[in-house]
């Protein structure tokens, strides 16, 4: 379910290589904006309502986030919006999936009844429980919450329940000999040496939850959220204002994965899991 | 570095499709949009009783439904509809973002409403305070006037930091979400205020209250520019079927209601007593006429509404 990490945990890149990729990454960027403007603003493929040109997407960014006028600011408050419900969400999820996690990782019956059931319902997309969340709390925040948390909380458990077992029985014994009671060996020894498979889970988590997040905003509308910025750049006939949240949602996204990845890279250094180069 | 060929690649294949939608000269059929609401019933009874396809005679009409103008304007910018009815509030931003359009008659004025669930308290405008509001979707033409509305009366959604949620729900679907009391107010255009009316819930809005005394366009007719340019003859034989269907509303209500009702029925599957129907008539007015006065305040509107920065210049959209 979780393969979708095709990069992999970060490389302790050091020195000139990181800088030669960032160099590539910026030259890349460019080559895009290029062709996107060739397409658009300069050779008109498109009429401007199908597909604009990154000025008019670049104007609606700067008016969104910076503009200064009585309508403006509102992809910067729409920002906060999702922000700000997005880490409540996330919180609650990851303290229930780790919860969950270490029940199922302790207690064999519980993982293969709700472990599978969770491995099955991952599988849905988020925006199929979102009519369902509507129904069961209202067309309003809590709705939305509710699907963060269940995408969120379920890759969180059973990334804790994994991790559990991947631990080395050898440690286990130790910990046993050593006298570690039940809660004490999970604690002491079973949850330090999960950790960095568990930070996995936290950021498979965070790029679930926020997916659903927008997926379950789109739908509910009313709440400033980057959800309803699309809906509204979609029901005004304002094609840029789409492109544009869609750009900030990515750069959200890749702007929290980054941040857990680099958290899980040094955590993965300090136990030794990465080759240094 | 497999990121830069991947993205040319991905930009380059896109290149393909979509540029220059099909401005076939002498079209093989005439593609309308409309929605299931009363405001639309010159669509609706010119459906009914066949008047648009003796029109148009050998070209085959071939009318497609939607829920609200946001939907019919996606429609219309990727080149799938020729003419259609829609509310001023989406046809203004489409003219806004440079779409082809051109407005050519009126079809109503007024129909809207805004009703609040019976359970709740609220009985003004100014009650909205905190509410849930439903509009048929954001950005239209219903959303625009309740967005003036709560300007008026001092409030604000809470999108812009005030306690009003305003939330897209289907006219169709507002009975179901007044039951399942997801929403407490609605701004609907008719029959569906109407509906609400005789399910016993209060009317705090009425057609002349929303805005301008009753005196604004709630449907117009748009055709595709390039589709007018390259089927003149199509489009004039159009918009006399739209003038007589208007016609008829106003000379044989009684028979343009029934010929709703059955439209209304075989679209949304709501079956409307014939009395509720008469009522949602008499709060609206058909007309071809277009007021380009009141188009322009809706400009302003939409602007106040923070769905444009700018109002644009309709003169040249406006065809007599």
């Amino acid at each position: 379910m979780t393969t979708f990490d095709h990069a992999g945990p970060a490389r302790p890149a050091r020195g000139p290589s990181r800088w030669v990729a960032l160099g590539w990454q910026l030259l890349g960027l460019l080559l895009i904006l290029a062709v996107w403007w060739l397409l658009t603003d300069v050779l008109k493929l498109y009429p401007p309502y199908v597909f604009p040109g990154p000025k008019a997407v670049w104007t609606e960014i700067s008016y969104g986030l910076w503009g200064s006028g009585p309508q403006d600011g509102k992809l910067l408050s729409a920002i906060g919006g999702s922000l700000r419900r997005m880490l409540t969400g996330y919180l609650i999820a990851v303290a229930l999936g780790v919860l969950v996690g270490l029940l199922m990782g302790a207690w064999r019956p519980l993982r293969t009844t709700l472990g599978a059931y969770l491995t099955g319902i991952q599988s849905v997309p988020s925006i199929a429980f979102v009519p369902f969340a509507i129904l069961f709390f209202g067309l309003n925040e809590r709705a939305a919450l509710a699907v963060v948390i269940l995408e969120g909380f379920i890759p969180m458990a059973l990334a804790v329940s994994g991790a559990l077992l991947n631990v080395p029985p050898a440690l286990r014994v130790a910990g046993r000999t050593l006298g570690a009671g039940s809660l004490s060996l999970t604690l002491r020894v079973l949850l330090p040496a999960s950790l960095p498979n568990i930070l996995t889970g936290l950021r498979t988590a965070w790029s679930f939850a926020w997916r659903a997040l927008v997926g379950g905003e789109l739908l509910i509308g009313g709440v400033a959220s980057l959800g309803e910025q699309l809906e509204v750049g979609r029901n005004t006939a304002n094609v840029a204002l789409v492109l544009a949240t869609i750009i900030i949602i990515g750069l959200i996204g890749g702007l929290f994965d980054a941040l857990l990845r680099a958290f899980e890279g040094r955590v993965r250094r300090d136990y030794g899991l990465e080759v240094p180069q | 570095m497999t990121r830069i060929p991947l993205a040319l690649a991905l930009t380059l294949s896109l290149a393909g499709p979509l540029s220059a939608p099909a401005a076939a000269q002498e079209a093989q059929s005439v593609r309308l949009g409309f929605f299931p609401n009363l405001t639309h019933a010159p669509a609706l009874v010119g459906l009914e009783r066949g008047t648009f396809q003796k029109a148009l005679g050998k070209v085959k009409l071939e009318p497609k439904e939607f829920v609200s103008g946001t939907t019919l304007t996606e429609a219309f910018a990727a080149g799938q509809i020729d003419i259609a009815y829609i509310g001023p509030g989406p046809a203004i931003n489409a003219i806004g973002r440079g779409m082809p359009v051109q407005i050519i008659a009126g079809a109503s004025e007024a129909g809207a409403v805004l009703v609040a669930r019976k359970d709740s308290a609220i009985r003004t405008y100014k009650d909205l305070a905190g509410k849930t509001v439903a509009v048929p979707s954001l950005g239209n033409t219903q959303d625009i006037s309740l967005r003036h509305i709560l300007n008026e009366s001092g409030l604000k959604p809470k999108t812009d930091g005030g306690t009003v949620t305003i939330t897209p729900v289907a006219p169709a679907d507002v009975l179901a979400a007044f039951a399942a009391k997801r929403v407490e107010a609605t701004l609907v255009p008719e029959p569906w205020g109407a509906v609400l009316e005789a399910q016993g819930h209060r009317i705090i809005g009425t057609e002349k209250t929303v805005w301008r005394d009753g005196k604004y366009p709630t449907t117009v007719v748009i055709v595709n520019a390039r589709f007018a340019q390259a089927n003149p003859a199509l489009v004039t034989a159009f918009l006399k079927a739209h003038t007589d269907a208007v016609a008829f509303i106003n000379k044989s209500p009684a028979a343009a209601q029934a010929a709703v009702n059955k439209q209304l029925l075989a679209l949304t599957g709501a079956r409307i007593d014939p009395r509720v129907l008469q009522r949602a008539f008499a709060r609206t007015r058909f007309t071809t006429a277009l007021d380009p006065a009141a188009l322009k305040e809706y400009a302003a509107l939409n602007v106040e509404a923070g769905y444009a920065r700018s109002a644009p210049d309709l003169t040249p959209f406006l065809r007599k």
